[in-house]
């Protein structure tokens, strides 16, 4: 009996340890990559994607992290040694203190349109930390039906002509332009695209973006003459003396703004490419309605054209301290394939950055969209100091509407914030 | 033999002294999520830390900042206003309550579930749920002004740069006075009946038995109230961030959102150095009411000892 006890504990045992290194030996091959997401609209997909990854690279495990506030979420991760593989967040901050991986090897490029891979470089080292997989336009929409039932005929083009075709909006009883104004990241975007605007025409896409990067004031000239944010400034509170902002600027948020265009309350709004899934969402027919052009030019001198986004959308960086490089890339080289691209462009209604990749149908008003971008000058975004993004400046904005600061005033209380953000971010 | 021994002996010496080893779990996380993170912070207050990379040390410049930094000079405000009104109200309104519904029987027993539901609620979402209340255009309120034709005269309450704090103030004070009521009402059991059966054999009216038995013998529930009010209030945060997110512009914007802003936007070490003024802030004027209380005629129960 007692034989037969100790023949079956070290029968057990041996089980046990072969077991163990067995096990030891599937951990040291076992991959997990943690991916770090920040664009909400996109997690059921990349998770649908990571399955099928998976299947086809069982030692290859890719875990999903969608945060919310994912730019914050990074820096807690790099503080606490917990540095993600893959993430979408990108930031100059970042690159400058070398985080990113530097990514210009890799073959992926070879598909990528020139043009974004430019906007994907970074001016200091022209190297690549990120990949973008898709172009990001934002413009304003208008409602074509509202436009025709004003006797408006043709878009406007400068700062006096939309001013006066939104008052006529206004007086048949529509919002003019429409803005949900607690989401201040949306506010910020007026300035992205109007006063930034200024100087990215003024000066051109990359000697502003240098500008912006280094935050060289000779070229900015946020104050003094002709400074552009004291001109959005003024025009701005143009827009509210006119009476064509909607009544509840201050409180009214995205969702608002989205379904009043799509009910066909509101004339214009300002968004990007990334609302019209949600507008059609609201309101199937309403694609057939939808018109899109530049942000008419606001300083006749110094940029007379209107002025259209076209930046890179959904990029992707490797953390330079992931230890499974080779991995990530396996992984993104198959989320980029052109057949999982092709779906992606329809999901975010943004057209490839790929040459390879079929977009042909990314939008219903893609035609619409295409000949936006021909009318105005393409501009990126800003580089802004973290700590000074869109919703900051968004807030300078609500107190410029409640008549917080004059225009002098925001414009010196927007060039002293922006500052003490970069000293802060580059110290 | 030997393992009964162990046991044994290890059974007295934890057995005799269970009650010390119970607090270690409690001491590990205060020590993990309190005074480690605050030490941490006290640290960080001398630094120029931009949320990564290297902590360079700079002295008290981060102090001399917060002095001369306007923004910082509203957010105090904003805390200050917010808890000047906002203790008063929970108070007088708490009290009030606990007094009306002192007697013991069922109305009263629902009343005060009634009342103290609204504390049980995650402040965000009670934020958000007035937020559906309030706005313009879409509201509850305005939907019902526009029934009777009057949406044009709906004021838009959280767009109103004077307006938005008081809101605020008032909508904490509907969630939290259940919970002072309840401190009030178990203070209101605590007090012996034969005091008030003397003064009324004395002739005293109703509000000579409040003045001078039911409010000085309330003393250790006006205090922690008055305390747990202070502080509460001064580091209001979460009804804020959802009702207004500090707008606007900056007129609601308190020191706890103000140091969240500066903390993810690069300047960590500068809202390391407003958490640690903010400490004084509310230390100072709990220290006050405290030792108000202790001179009045209040009877605290420390006093006994």
């Amino acid at each position: 009996m007692k034989m037969t006890k100790m023949t079956m504990s070290g029968a057990l045992l041996a089980l046990l340890a072969t077991c163990t290194l067995t096990g030891c030996n599937k951990t040291s091959e076992a991959v997990t990559l943690t991916f770090l997401n920040g664009k909400s609209e996109v997690v059921d997909w990349i998770d649908t994607e990571i399955a099928a990854f998976e299947t086809a690279n069982p030692t290859i495990k890719v875990n999903q992290v969608f945060e919310t506030d994912a730019s914050s979420a990074l820096k807690v991760d790099i503080n606490a040694g917990d540095i993600p593989d893959i993430t979408s967040v990108y930031e100059t901050s970042l690159v400058n203190s070398g985080y990113y991986y530097d990514m210009s090897g890799l073959d992926a490029w070879s598909r990528v349109s020139g043009s974004i891979k430019e906007l994907c470089t970074d001016p200091l080292t022209s190297k690549q930390y990120r990949l973008a997989t898709n172009r990001a336009t934002a413009g304003l929409f208008y409602n074509k039906d509202i436009f025709t039932a004003c006797g408006i005929t043709s878009e406007p083009t400068v700062w006096a002509d939309f001013v006066s075709d939104l008052q006529k909006a206004v007086a048949k009883g529509y919002s003019g332009l429409y803005m949900g104004g607690s989401a201040t990241w949306m506010l910020g975007h007026l300035m992205e695209f109007w006063g930034h605007g200024i100087i990215k025409e003024s000066l051109g896409n990359v000697a502003a973006n240098l500008a912006f990067i280094n935050n060289d004031q000779t070229k900015l000239k946020f104050t003094g003459t002709n400074s552009p944010i004291k001109t959005f400034a003024t025009k701005f509170l143009e827009l509210k003396t006119d009476g064509v902002l909607n009544s509840d600027f201050l409180t009214a948020s995205y969702d608002d703004q989205l379904e009043n265009f799509a009910t066909g309350k509101a004339a214009v709004i300002s968004q990007g490419m990334w609302a019209l899934s949600s507008i059609e969402k609201d309101n199937p027919s309403m694609h057939s309605k939808i018109g899109f052009m530049p942000y008419p030019s606001m300083d006749a001198t110094l940029a007379p054209n209107p002025v259209i986004l076209s930046d890179v959308d959904s990029g992707y960086s490797i953390m330079k301290a992931s230890a499974h490089k080779d991995e990530a890339i396996k992984f993104l080289n198959f989320l980029w394939s052109s057949a999982n691209q092709a779906e992606y462009c329809k999901l975010v209604s943004s057209p490839s950055a790929f040459t390879d990749v079929d977009d042909s149908d990314w939008s219903d008003i893609s035609t619409v969209v295409d000949a936006a971008l021909t009318k105005g000058t393409n501009i990126g975004y800003s580089s802004t100091p973290s700590g000074f993004g869109g919703g900051e400046c968004g807030t300078l904005i609500q107190g410029l509407y409640i008549g917080d600061y004059t225009p002098d005033t925001f414009t010196t209380t927007y060039a002293s914030d922006w500052n003490t953000a970069y000293t802060a971010a580059n110290a | 033999m030997k393992l009964a021994k162990v046991r044994k002996s290890f059974s007295r010496a934890v057995g005799d002294n269970l009650h010390k080893w119970m607090i270690l779990p409690a001491f590990l996380l205060f020590l993990t999520f309190v005074l480690i993170p605050l030490a941490f912070s006290f640290g960080l207050s001398f630094t120029s830390w931009n949320g990564i990379g290297k902590a360079d040390f700079v002295g008290l410049a981060n102090f001399a900042t917060f002095f001369s930094d306007e923004r910082a000079g509203n957010a105090v405000k904003n805390s200050v206003v917010f808890a000047a009104c906002s203790v008063p109200l929970l108070n007088v309104l708490g009290l009030g309550y606990a007094l009306l519904l002192d007697h013991k029987n069922s109305f009263n027993k629902v009343v005060k579930a009634i009342v103290y539901v609204p504390a049980v609620i995650s402040p965000l979402i009670m934020g958000y749920i007035w937020l559906l209340v309030l706005k313009d255009n879409y509201g509850v309120i305005f939907t019902i002004f526009g029934l009777f034709g009057a949406s044009g005269s709906y004021a838009n309450l959280l767009g109103d740069k004077d307006l938005a704090l008081v809101v605020i103030i008032l909508i904490n004070a509907f969630q939290y006075v259940g919970l002072t009521m309840t401190i009030y009402s178990a203070g209101l059991q605590s007090i012996p009946v034969d005091l008030y059966e003397s003064a009324s054999v004395d002739g005293a009216s109703w509000w000579q038995k409040f003045l001078h038995i039911t409010l000085p013998m309330l003393g250790p529930s006006i205090l922690i109230n008055i305390i747990t009010n202070i502080i509460g209030s001064l580091g209001i945060f979460d009804l804020v961030v959802s009702l207004t997110s500090g707008g606007p512009g900056y007129h609601t914007e308190t020191l706890s959102l103000y140091i969240y802003r500066l903390a993810y936007g690069a300047r960590s070490g500068y809202a390391s150095a407003i958490a640690v003024m903010m400490f004084f802030i509310i230390l100072i004027p709990v220290l006050i009411a405290y030792f108000i209380m202790k001179k009045s005629n209040l009877y605290l129960n420390e006093d006994e000892g």
